[in-house]
């Protein structure tokens, strides 16, 4: 018996020594482990933020950001001028750039990559399904060619965001040249301008893009991007930690000080263009009564959520709007955390002992952080000053289809608006136009002076004053209190040593274009 | 047994649809649908309208799974309504990984198990046997998901031996020794609760076997022990452990999805998971016709092996 073992003992040893993995990366070759898969890669078919994180790398926009903000500056365009009555962009397009598949970058290009989504006879409208068509271009009436380097967009509204909807990934040009050829498989192999050239894509395990030689920006300093899928965490940090990756995006709250902590490794965090925020229901009794909104507010303990749940993965909000951007409003004050001003903010509303509510929480979702630790959190906090929450716990889809139904209480929900416009959060959220179903406005929030004021912003161009008229409708909010503000999300990004020049991006891209290898 | 074998594989037919027709109405009757999934948050109801309407979510719940059945009748498993991929295509490739790794899984919790079992009957109570019997309970006690988990972070975090977790290293890589290395983490994963239940069945069946008369027979007449056991007990032992065995393989393809995961193995448990979430039709539908039609070829070769181990055993 002893010397089987001792043989089946040699033979495992002897397998182990075998196939024991040699950790040297290829130079030149950046390992990039995602959360989840890119579902494709059609700029305008995608709805997932892992998707952006790669196909932006392939295909880019007339207008972007720099490194390091989401302030808006020229990409594929070179500069634009705006119509007075805001109804007409001009846009004058970068000469010489070229299509990864050699075909030239012009007017025509745009035209055909925004109609294609917008026109239901444009021939290659058919090819793709584009859900975020209307939300993005349904105000467009039309792209005309001025010439092969002068577009023109026509608005059927003035707008005045209409810039900042012009960064999002849907809105990127794409080859012509290469749709037309690809027909609905365009997703699986995309042609862009950007610094990388899409190169193979083996399904579950890895995407392959490789440099774009005559990048018209700067030059790439990374020869080939692997982007490898590892949903487990415990994985995708042990395939970091023991060097088979350069660079992961989303590390859990709980292994952050631990990471941190790691000599072979580098953490860096940033904030996002993100609210989490636990809606409340404005029309629904007690809710109706800005007394009991404000209530919930100071009762919930946002510090406590960041610091304890979150581990510093979240910053506390005070409103809709990311702080230390434009339209911001420095003064705004947070609601503290003070359970005695609830408990008589209640009984002045006529609830002294108190009510019993339901909390909406989805498992999961894109942007919902931890979801139900942080409505537990909620949940407690909210039973000290005499409020019952009931926490309903629902799959992602289900959840998103109850929401429909507008009898939501409490629900805990999340916003990745992906540049600092605050038209592109305030609008959407919080406009009366916006109610659910037919808008994301699940709040039911309606001011009669905060629509105006959001009116008012998007009819005026010039942004001093737009901030002003965003500055104003955010007091507004905060003092009817339509959500419990909870917090923006900070992004967190580990990445090994040899990696050089890597900045996490407010707008939650993903920019290895930067990145160059030691 | 033609005539069997023949009756055998046109019920797979009605099998098929009948799994069909189930997935398709636990999956529309499910709240959440496709389009409110891709919308996500910021969905209007102009916008959800729409692109119902695009993907055909509109017709009657009959119309749309007749019109699936017609394209599947005629060789097309359809598109991805969200990876916008071939649907048959995208299966198969996946469901090859699978079959890699359930199949290594099987022969691992196979060949270890009858040995444990073998072994354990042969002293039973004894040392070995109590031993074999609490990592029995231990092995069947633990989720597949936390012992990964735990696997991983020795021998790759710690030890540094094997690879953490995908089928092939992301660059160079792709010969049967970067297989071999990422499969061995999953694999043991994989076979772990299989290996104590066929261990313990084993046991069981050899404990029955060693006790009948022949084999006393057989030792009367001076047979040698190991010929006892390996020849006459285990051999008649066998028929209760191939049906154990066939269903662990339907287990084990079941149990793929959380090892799947676990490791990013790039098999058709992740691609299921990630299609249910996000109510894709035709992608869910792809994938349980093709897990379900291998596990009853699974039952049908289970079936067929009866009559090869026992002669006794006919099918008319």
């Amino acid at each position: 018996m002893r010397q089987t073992g001792t043989a089946a003992f040699v033979i495992v040893l002897t397998v182990l020594a075998f196939v024991a993995s040699a950790g040297a990366q290829p130079a030149g070759t950046l390992l990039v482990g995602l959360v989840a898969e890119p579902v494709n890669l059609d700029p305008a078919q995608v709805t997932d933020l892992n998707s952006n994180r790669v196909g932006r790398r392939i295909a880019e926009t007339l207008v972007t950001f720099p490194d390091e903000s989401t302030q808006i500056v020229p990409g594929l365009a070179e500069s634009w001028t705006i119509s007075k009555d805001g109804l007409k962009y001009t846009f004058k397009l970068r000469r010489n750039v070229r299509f990864h598949d050699g075909s030239p970058f012009d007017a025509e290009a745009v035209k055909f990559s925004i109609e294609r989504q917008i026109l239901a006879e444009h021939p290659a409208n058919k090819l793709g399904k584009y859900p975020f068509a209307n939300y993005f271009f349904g105000n467009v009436k039309a792209v005309e060619v001025v010439d092969p380097h002068t577009v023109e967009f026509i608005l059927k509204e003035p707008r005045a965001s209409f810039l900042a909807v012009l960064t999002a990934g849907a809105a990127s040009i794409v080859s012509p040249t290469a749709v037309k050829k690809l027909g609905a498989d365009y997703p699986l192999s995309p042609v862009g301008t950007g610094p990388f050239k899409f190169a193979s894509w083996d399904r579950g395990q890895r995407v392959v893009l490789e440099k774009n030689a005559g990048y018209w920006k700067h030059p790439v300093n990374v020869d080939r991007v692997i982007y490898r899928p590892i949903v487990e965490d415990q994985a995708r940090l042990t395939e970091l930690l023991t060097g088979a990756l350069d660079l992961v995006v989303g590390a859990p709250p709980d292994a952050v000080a631990q990471l941190e902590n790691n000599p072979r490794v580098t953490l860096v965090k940033q904030v996002g263009a993100h609210v989490w925020y636990l809606g409340i229901n404005n029309q629904k009794k007690p809710f109706d009564d800005k007394r009991v909104r404000q209530a919930l507010n100071y009762a919930v303990n946002k510090d406590a959520i960041v610091r304890d749940v979150l581990k510093g993965t979240g910053s506390p909000s005070r409103g809709p709007v990311l702080p230390n951007t434009w339209g911001a409003d420095p003064a705004l004050k947070a609601y503290p955390y003070d359970p005695e001003r609830a408990k008589k903010l209640l009984a002045e509303a006529g609830y002294p002992s108190g009510f019993s509510t339901t909390l909406w929480v989805p498992e999961s979702g894109s942007g919902m952080q931890s979801p139900v630790a942080m409505s537990t959190v909620i949940q407690s906090n909210l039973k000290a000053v005499g409020v019952n929450v009931t926490l309903q716990t629902m799959e992602w889809g289900a959840y998103l289809a109850k929401l429909r139904s507008k009898e939501q209480d409490l629900f805990a929900l999340s916003w990745m608006a992906g540049n600092e416009d605050p038209d592109m959060v305030m609008y959407p959220l919080l406009h009366s136009t916006q109610w659910t179903p037919n808008g994301p406005n699940r709040a039911l929030y309606k001011n009669d002076k905060y629509d105006e004021l959001l009116h008012q912003a998007r009819l005026t161009t010039d942004q001093k004053k737009r901030a002003e008229l965003y500055r104003e409708a955010q007091r507004i909010l905060v003092d009817d209190a339509p959500w419990i503000f909870v917090d923006h999300e900070i992004q967190t990004a580990a990445f090994a040593k040899r990696v050089q020049g890597f900045k996490l991006h407010p707008s939650f891209d993903l920019r290895v274009e930067t990145i160059s290898l030691k | 047994m033609k005539y069997y074998l023949a009756r055998r594989l046109l019920l797979l037919v009605p099998v098929l649809a009948g799994v069909s027709i189930i997935i398709f109405m636990v999956l529309h009757l499910a709240p959440g649908d496709p389009a409110e999934i891709m919308l996500g948050s910021q969905a209007t109801q102009e916008d959800l309208v729409r692109l119902r309407a695009d993907l055909g979510l509109n017709e009657p719940l009959h119309v749309q799974y007749l019109r699936w059945v017609g394209h599947v009748a005629r060789g097309d498993l359809g598109r991805s309504l969200w990876m916008k991929r071939p649907v048959l295509g995208e299966v198969l490739t996946r469901f090859r990984a699978t079959l890699v790794l359930t199949a290594t899984a099987l022969v691992l919790s196979t060949t270890i198990g009858i040995a444990l079992g073998v072994t354990a009957a042969m002293r039973p109570n004894s040392m070995l046997d109590r031993l074999s019997a609490v990592a029995s309970l231990f092995g069947a006690s633990m989720p597949s998901f936390w012992l990964g988990i735990v696997l991983m972070v020795i021998f790759a975090l710690q030890l540094g031996w094997l690879p953490a977790s995908g089928m092939y290293a992301p660059h160079s890589g792709g010969d049967a020794r970067d297989l071999l290395t990422h499969l061995i983490l999953p694999a043991v994963t994989l076979a772990a609760a299989s290996v104590t239940i066929v261990a313990r069945l084993t046991r069981s069946a050899m404990l029955d076997t060693l006790a009948q008369d022949y084999v006393r027979t057989a030792r009367a007449k001076g047979v040698s022990s190991g010929a006892v056991v390996l020849r006459h007990a285990l051999g008649n032992a066998l028929v209760p452990i191939v049906t154990v065995v066939g269903v662990q393989a339907g287990y084990l393809l079941g149990g793929a999805v959380l090892t799947e995961t676990v490791f990013a193995w790039p098999g058709v448990g992740t691609l299921m998971v990630q299609g249910i979430l996000a109510r894709d039709f035709p992608l869910v539908q792809g994938c349980v016709l093709v897990v379900a039609l291998s596990f009853v070829l699974v039952n049908l070769a289970v079936d067929l092996l009866y009559a090869w181990l026992d002669p006794r055993i006919r099918y008319e």
